[in-house]
């Protein structure tokens, strides 16, 4: 019996040490030019408004090619990248995802875990996407994924709420703190920050900090940017907003709502909460919430000069192919149907935000609908001198620093100053060992 | 001399009864002897050194974990002792002879098969908001309303009482023990005219030694390993006052993709739940020694 113990535990080792091996090891499926009948899994992360469209334009795609069907996996945000990290981790992915711009140094930071979108060219078209846009895409000289879109998050207002105030939307910052009073009377603010997956808190305070220094938080290539002090400046200006009653504090806010959703709560659907900052590209969630119309974009927030520089862009949103998947081929027709298709652009409309696919864009500005919050957003962003995120920003344990920061001095556990020192020496020996 | 053989009652041969429990087995190793072995391994050979101290090293070096640590131990402290008081308490109310007593105690078992759904956690968040149904009660009686989830010190409160609202297993073990104890012990105990109180500490208290202490181990096991309620209602915070050590090895896995770290913070955790429950076996041995 004892022998049998050993034996098998000796055997439990050996299997365990060749699974400790390179998990990604299994061989790519090379594309052989031709569509074949399968099933191919496609999964997504967003609001109603995007997962109706997108399962309408599964539909049209189902009627097209009747061989290659597909299965959604479908979601909100909130538990995406841990389900998505999960699944690529054990080699379980869907063959074809909707992907965040910073899973591509988290998922695959050598370009192997995603298919090289540029040997799809038979079925991808990808003539109608800027070169500096495809460029977000690459990761160790492979395209690992292509942009649908690229987005910013910009500041937008209950237009009701603040018609009955009598107050316009806010230009500069210190319009912005001067609202607080006004809304305080009421009992009620005009933005909500939050330190949740988003960290729209810690967001609006880098903006705040980039427009007046010129420097950006973090460099493209992960190089940290801010000093200490322009960190506590930051954190300063994210007290000043809580302390000026334009924002809930952290404590008011997690009792008010828990952890859930901006735009699942009760303070905004109700309009004592009226304005998010949010990305153009998923602000249908917050539109579809209140009556139509009522949700509208407001400028974004510059100095006294009118400088309004600082404010940040990005791929939002893109798509990327497994590189287990065993259709490569079919996975770029769909894509491509995605991406370029002139009807299926319809049925999507903005609900991923200003397709980057010049054939994309073409399609709705024909139909009339090349409109709406999205379109403004990208609209405001365009005219503005904007930094492109460094993906190195969004990375989950980034957010962790910046939200233990912001909640320490939300709750008064530490001042500025030290919340601002401990975050300074958390994100550079972070950024300095993820960039070994 | 003659050959011991063993003579099946129902006449099937020896290996039937292996084959019968090769599923178990089988799933055993591939559930939990290859994953416990894989876990250690992933946890303490893949730090940059491959030594096991290197990853000791690695796991005490990361913020979280000490003050993680003190919120589970803080965690089971206030819920283990608080969930077998109230168990008890129940457990001797049903043990009465009444019409209908099985009625009531599946009622209070109930919470204890619903609690483990997902849905009952969420319905348990929305009661606690700051306009949820508990202030509300609060308010009805004249009392201000509490800060439950934005406070560090009562959100904690919110996960021991959603886990002491189900103590129906808990119970039912101490109500089948209380009903194994022989009524002639009541009985004689009465002749000698013991009232109620002192039955229950010379009598009732006594005989379930051995069963108080199950429940304490497996409570306490269960309060040390504790994730879902915490990832559902407060998600670790305010200030990380609810995030236990299952959390942060779900966070360091999942949300970081730091797999070593999250292997090695579960070997930990193991470790510590064997440590507790070795010191607590040692601490009650005499006690449990002087029944027998």
């Amino acid at each position: 019996m004892k022998k049998l113990f050993l034996m098998t535990t000796i055997l439990c080792c050996m299997i365990s040490l060749s699974a400790c091996g390179n998990k990604k090891s299994s061989s790519v499926t090379a594309p052989d030019g031709k569509l074949d009948k399968c099933s191919l899994r496609f999964s997504w992360w967003g609001g109603d408004d995007r997962h109706d469209a997108t399962l309408k334009a599964i539909e049209l795609w189902s009627k097209m090619h009747p061989e290659i069907s597909i299965v959604p996996e479908y979601g909100g945000w909130d538990g995406w990248t841990e389900k998505v990290a999960s699944q690529v981790n054990s080699s379980t992915e869907p063959d074809i995802m909707q992907i965040n711009y910073d899973w591509l140094v988290t998922l695959s930071p050598d370009g192997k875990s995603f298919y090289d979108l540029e040997t799809l060219g038979a079925f991808l078209d990808l003539s109608a996407f800027d070169s500096n846009v495809i460029d977000f895409g690459k990761v160790s000289g492979k395209l690992n994924a292509v942009t649908v879109s690229v987005s910013g998050r910009s500041l937008f207002y209950n237009s009701d709420v603040f018609r009955s105030l009598g107050v316009g939307y806010p230009e500069t910052w210190n319009e912005l703190i001067a609202l607080g009073n006004t809304f305080g009377f009421e009992d009620i603010y005009p933005i909500d920050l939050d330190i949740q997956s988003g960290s729209t808190a810690w967001y609006l305070a880098v903006v705040y900090v980039q427009q007046k220094t010129g420097r950006q938080f973090i460099a493209p290539d992960g190089s940290l940017g801010f000093s200490e002090d322009d960190i506590r400046t930051a954190l300063d200006f994210y007290k000043e907003l809580e302390e000026n009653h334009v924002i809930r504090s952290v404590r008011a806010r997690t009792d008010e709502d828990g952890n859930a959703a901006l735009y699942q709560s009760s303070e905004f659907i109700s309009g004592n909460v009226a304005g998010v900052l949010e990305w153009g590209s998923a602000v249908g969630k917050y539109e579809s919430v209140l009556p139509d119309g009522v949700l509208e974009a407001g400028p974004l927030l510059a100095d006294e000069n009118g400088n309004n520089s600082g404010w940040m862009i990005k791929p939002s949103i893109m798509y990327a192919v497994s590189s287990h998947t065993k259709y490569p081929d079919e996975a770029a027709a769909f894509l491509n149907f995605m991406l370029n298709d002139e009807e299926c652009a319809e049925i999507l409309g903005t609900t991923r935000g200003i397709p980057a696919s010049r054939y994309a864009e073409a399609a709705l500005e024909k139909s009339g609908s090349l409109n709406g919050l999205a379109k403004e957003c990208s609209d405001i962003l365009d005219a503005a001198d904007t930094f492109t995120i460094s993906p190195y920003m969004e990375l989950p344990r980034m957010k962790s620093f910046y939200n233990a920061a912001i909640e320490s001095v939300s709750y008064g556990t530490a001042d500025t100053a030290d919340a601002a020192k401990q975050m300074y020496s958390s994100v550079s020996e972070y950024l300095e060992n993820i960039r070994k | 001399m003659k050959k011991n053989s063993y003579r099946n009652p129902v006449g099937v041969r020896k290996t039937t009864g292996l084959v019968l429990i090769s599923p178990f087995i089988v799933g055993a190793f591939l559930f939990i002897v290859y994953p416990f072995v894989s876990s250690f391994i992933t946890g303490f050979t893949s730090s940059p050194d491959h030594s096991v101290s290197a990853a000791f090293r690695n796991m005490l070096g990361n913020d979280d974990l000490g003050k993680a640590i003190g919120v589970t131990m803080k965690y089971a402290a206030l819920l283990v002792p608080m969930k077998l008081l109230v168990s008890l308490l129940v457990a001797l109310l049903l043990n009465v002879e009444l019409k209908g007593i099985g009625f009531f105690r599946t009622v209070f078992y109930i919470p204890s098969i619903l609690g483990a759904n997902l849905a009952v956690i969420i319905m348990w968040k929305y009661l606690f908001t700051a306009d949820g149904l508990v202030n509300q009660l609060l308010g009805t009686i004249g009392l201000s309303p509490v800060s439950w989830y934005g406070d560090p010190d009562s959100s904690l409160f919110i996960i021991v009482l959603l886990r002491l609202w189900e103590f129906g297993s808990t119970m039912v073990i101490f109500l089948a023990a209380l009903r194994d104890i022989p009524k002639e012990l009541y009985d004689a105990a009465k002749v000698d005219g013991c009232g109620n109180t002192r039955s229950f500490f010379s009598i009732t208290l006594p005989q379930l030694k051995n069963v108080i202490f199950i429940n304490l181990i497996l409570q306490t096991i269960a309060a040390m390993q504790e994730f879902n309620a915490p990832y559902i209602l407060t998600n670790g915070g305010p200030l990380s006052s609810t995030r236990t050590v299952g959390m942060l090895i779900y966070d360091e896995m999942f949300r970081y993709g730091d797999e070593s770290m999250a292997n090695a913070i579960s070997w930990l955790l193991f470790m510590l739940i064997a440590a507790v429950v070795y010191v607590m076996y040692k601490l009650t041995a005499k006690m449990r020694e002087e029944q027998r």
